[in-house]
């Protein structure tokens, strides 16, 4: 069984006129690995997080997180100690003024003794880089440092996995570029289970998988270089590729032939230098 | 002109006041209203006063900053002197003028009432404003108050309302400066006109500050539902409050005092 399993996920928001947002989905993610879901607004990536993590509950099907169902009451809180979420807003996900507080607000909820708190407390604000910053008042932070917080917050927790809800909608390039180093580094270091729910390119692009939503199915669903290289259907959803996949595609129109779903530019310029080497 | 909105004015220090634990500068802040209120006669107005000084000095916040704290307090000051000097009746007639009559006790006692309100303010600042963080004042309020959870009373929910509701005033400040600028980039007109209407020129802020403030409300209870928060119960805290002796010693000499100034209430001139 993989650690994620949604099977058969119906849900529609009662107040908004029973729209359906998902019929019958099916969706699983295996333990250690740093998915990508995609998909333009309204498309169901944001209500499919909430329902991963237990606040919103589907009217039929179930989900499964770490052997946890969600539609357990009182397994709800070990799904979610095992499985944190970050969310868009910065402002809107810190709950104390002073940055250590705040990362120590969840293992103070699981009831985990102050020593111990204290060290992980430290070890979270380490691996975020935030150390330095333990006992600054959350309020004066730049966007990307109050998500790095946020994160420490998780990660104090001890997660098996950790979805990113948009967490890099509202930053600047700086604190996007750091939030995405992290998810990789925790991946790849830790084996944390990423989940990052976003709709920039360039981020979906770092996963090793990427599963594609519209209209509450999945379109598309495997590794960067096969969605990119199906730059068509994207489109069709209303999402692009990255800027560099759509150059390469143009210049393959223009009959300059280059291997599809091209994803850095270093790799498309190496894919150029042979192609003009080999005329 | 939000910027300056500060609550409860906190100066970080390193004073004996600032190390001594929040609880204890609850209960003696307590002892020292007691004393305050209690006193009566000249003798013990003469301790009290000493008191307050020796704990600004203790505080180490500069004696200009307590002062200028005390400026909105002039008009209350000077409305209770002026009421107690003409509706105080005494003895001693001072002076006799058509309807008013200014006794002698009732100049004393004028004040004696003023100064009770500026050592009440004074040593309330010092003591538990001035010198204590938000955050501690609130987890001594809880540490304080939990004996009373046997009684049903929601002292961890409110804690935790007091520890939110300070994270978010920053926030929601920024928040109103942003709405007030595009308000007025939308032509809003807020610094004019009467009373009436400039409360009325509010209105495009609030409601847009209300409505932010609601959502941000929603999305926070939901990431500390996936951070686990499951009320007070089970709940552990990194930061452990410690009592030093010190603390207690601090404690007692306050609690003597308070006492000591029933005792000197016999002495010296009194109302």
């Amino acid at each position: 069984m993989s650690y994620i399993e949604v099977k058969d996920l119906c849900f529609s928001y009662e107040e908004e006129g029973m729209v359906r947002i998902f019929d019958g989905l099916d969706l699983s993610f295996e333990k250690g690995t740093y998915n990508a879901i995609l998909g333009r607004n309204g498309s169901g990536k944001s209500t499919l997080a909430k329902l991963l993590c237990g606040i919103l509950q589907p009217q039929r099907g179930s989900v499964t997180v770490g052997g946890y169902s969600t539609a357990d009451e009182d397994q709800l809180y070990k799904l979610r100690r095992s499985c944190g979420m970050i969310f868009q807003n910065p402002d809107n996900q810190i709950v104390a003024s002073v940055v250590e507080e705040d990362v120590a607000f969840a293992p103070e909820n699981l009831g985990i003794e102050p020593n111990e708190i204290r060290r992980r407390v430290d070890a979270a604000l380490a691996e975020v880089g935030m150390s330095e910053y333990a006992t600054h008042a959350t309020h004066k932070l730049s966007g990307g440092q109050k998500q790095r917080v946020a994160i420490a917050g998780v990660l104090a927790m001890m997660p098996d996995c950790i979805i990113f809800d948009e967490a890099t909608a509202m930053l600047d390039p700086v604190g996007r570029r750091d939030i995405t180093a992290a998810m990789r580094r925790l991946n790849k270091e830790h084996g944390i289970t990423v989940i990052n729910i976003t709709h920039y390119m360039n981020e979906a692009a770092e996963a090793d998988r990427i599963v594609v939503l519209d209209k509450g199915e999945v379109i598309m669903d495997g590794t960067p270089r096969e969605v990119f290289s199906h730059g068509d259907k994207l489109r069709a959803a209303n999402l692009a590729t990255p800027q560099i996949t759509e150059l390469c595609d143009m210049l393959t129109e223009a009959g300059i032939e280059l291997p599809k779903g091209i994803l850095h530019t270093m790799e498309a310029a190496d894919a150029i230098e042979n192609y003009v080497k080999g005329l | 002109m939000l910027k300056d909105i500060t609550l409860g004015q906190f100066f970080p220090g390193n004073s004996l006041l600032h190390k001594t634990d929040a609880r204890f500068k609850i209960l003696i802040l307590i002892a020292f209203l007691v004393a305050v209120i209690a006193a009566k006669s000249a003798w013990s107005f003469l301790a009290v006063v000493v008191v307050t000084a020796a704990f600004v000095a203790l505080s180490r916040i500069p004696v200009k900053i307590v002062l200028k704290n005390l400026k909105p307090l002039i008009f209350i000051l000077v409305f209770t002197g002026i009421l107690n000097i003409f509706f105080y009746k005494g003895e001693t007639l001072l002076l006799h003028w058509s309807f008013i009559k200014i006794y002698k006790e009732g100049l004393i006692y004028a004040g004696f009432m003023m100064l009770r309100l500026v050592c009440l303010v004074c040593g309330s600042f010092v003591i538990l404003t001035y010198t204590t963080s938000p955050l501690d004042m609130t987890d001594a309020i809880e540490k304080l108050l939990s004996p009373l959870k046997a009684l049903h009373v929601p002292v961890h929910e409110f804690a935790m309302m007091m520890t939110i509701a300070l994270r978010f005033i920053p926030t929601l400040v920024e928040e109103t400066d942003k709405i007030m600028c595009a308000q007025k980039a939308r032509g809003a007109d807020m610094e004019s006109g009467s009373l009436l209407k400039r409360a009325k020129a509010l209105v495009p802020i609030l409601i847009p500050l209300f409505v932010s403030a609601f959502r941000r409300a929603d999305e926070l209870a939901e990431a500390m539902e996936c951070r686990c928060y499951h009320g007070g119960e089970g709940r552990t805290r990194m930061k452990q409050m410690k009592s030093r002796f010190s603390d207690w010693a601090f404690l007692l000499l306050m609690m003597v005092f308070a006492v000591g100034v029933f005792f000197i209430n016999g002495y010296g001139v009194r109302v």
